[in-house]
């Protein structure tokens, strides 16, 4: 888990991630959707200090998020962890050869909390492939607030030069 | 597209040494893409790849949307274009004026030691177009090579399809090919900001 600070309610925690993300200066989210993060996309879609770029996989997310953090912008991306299933030669080939740090914020699909009965094969299998890929990551923490484990999770992947997954709840993200 | 009489990848570099841009910044593809580029026009800016298939198209375009004053080119293979055939439709879709990408054509998998290609003959520009990419054609030549690297007419990312003999016989490159450190002179060389670790007050991308 993200250790945070005091424990209470979040108002509302989509709402806590994006002004975290605006208060660290990202500049730039690259994204593939699920429908937990549909809002939340189209929110950051009309931030004016912020740009959204839509990918068609996260693969290619994960190389566009590269370059945009090579130009200089600090770099978040939003995708489902079936996205994390399918970017692995990304993630061990450019992103951690190359140390990028770049803050990926998954939507956690398939756990026991999620109602959607065809998610469940990649919960299972996420963590395991994570720790295999050497991955860094960290579950959310649903009774602290999510605002500083997003800027831990960013100060991490910059701070030790590498990519950086944050598994998040419906109620982290779905807007 | 390809056909019988093809330039090779150095005859259209040398081109693309004396058509460079100003201040151009230039990603190349694994493989020769990157070794042949590094013996013929090694610079800072310059961001080689050392695997990652597939992969370097979609990285400069986040270099371009990061560096909108910067023209952005990137070498590109056939064989790694069909790999993430999608990041051509992100291009199209976010049509960055600067980003200028040449695609080599040459049929096979060159830097895997030459592997036919599930479809050698695709009119790759045709293709481009379709994703959403106007500025798009194929080249035979290095002089309409030359000639199209001079025309700035348009709007959006420019694509051309280069056609090319394979080159399967590795160049060796004349400098070292460290990733971390192609990324850290890369961004020295931008200027990139820099990350000022937490325990310095920091936590934020900084002006070096």
């Amino acid at each position: 888990m993200v250790a945070s600070g005091k424990q209470s309610a979040d108002p509302h925690r989509p709402s806590e991630i994006l002004e975290t993300l605006k208060r660290l200066g990202f500049g730039v989210a690259i994204a593939v959707p699920d429908s937990w993060l549909g809002e939340i996309l189209v929110r950051i879609e009309h931030e004016p200090t912020m740009r959204l770029v839509r990918a068609t996989h996260e693969e290619e997310a994960l190389a566009i998020a590269c370059g945009t953090r090579l130009g200089g912008l600090r770099t978040a991306m939003f995708v489902q962890n079936a996205g994390l299933l399918s970017m692995g030669a990304g993630v061990v080939s450019l992103a951690q050869r190359y140390q990028f740090p770049i803050l990926m914020l998954v939507s956690y699909r398939g756990t026991v909390e999620d109602p959607v009965f065809y998610h469940t094969p990649k919960g299972r299998v996420t963590e395991p492939v994570l720790r295999g890929l050497g991955l860094a990551y960290a579950r959310s923490d649903r009774t602290r607030p999510i605002g500083p484990q997003v800027e831990r999770a960013a100060t991490y992947a910059e701070e030790a030069s590498c990519p950086f997954a944050l598994l998040l709840s419906q109620e982290d993200v779905q807007w | 597209m390809v056909n019988a009489a093809r330039p090779s990848r150095a005859d259209y570099y040398e081109v693309l040494v004396d058509t460079l841009p100003e201040h151009a910044l230039v990603v190349t593809s694994l493989g020769n893409a990157s070794y042949l580029w590094a013996a013929m026009h090694h610079r800072p800016e310059n961001f080689y790849f050392e695997d990652a298939m597939g992969l370097a198209l979609p990285l400069a375009l986040g270099l371009a949307i990061a560096q909108p004053r910067r023209p952005v080119i990137v070498v590109e293979g056939d064989g790694a274009v069909l790999m993430h055939m999608g990041a051509l439709v992100t291009v199209g879709a976010v049509a960055p004026g600067n980003l200028t990408v040449l695609l080599i054509q040459n049929g096979v998998h060159a830097a895997s030691g030459g592997q036919p290609l599930t479809n050698a003959n695709l009119d790759l520009a045709e293709l481009a177009r379709s994703a959403g990419i106007p500025r798009a054609r194929n080249v035979a030549t290095p002089e309409a090579f030359a000639s199209a690297m001079g025309d700035h007419e348009g709007a959006g990312a420019n694509v051309l399809v280069l056609s090319a003999k394979p080159d399967t016989e590795v160049v060796r490159p004349p400098i070292a090919f460290d990733p971390v450190l192609t990324k850290h002179r890369f961004m020295s060389a931008i200027g990139a900001p820099r990350y000022v670790p937490t325990m310095f007050g920091g936590g934020r991308l900084q002006p070096d």
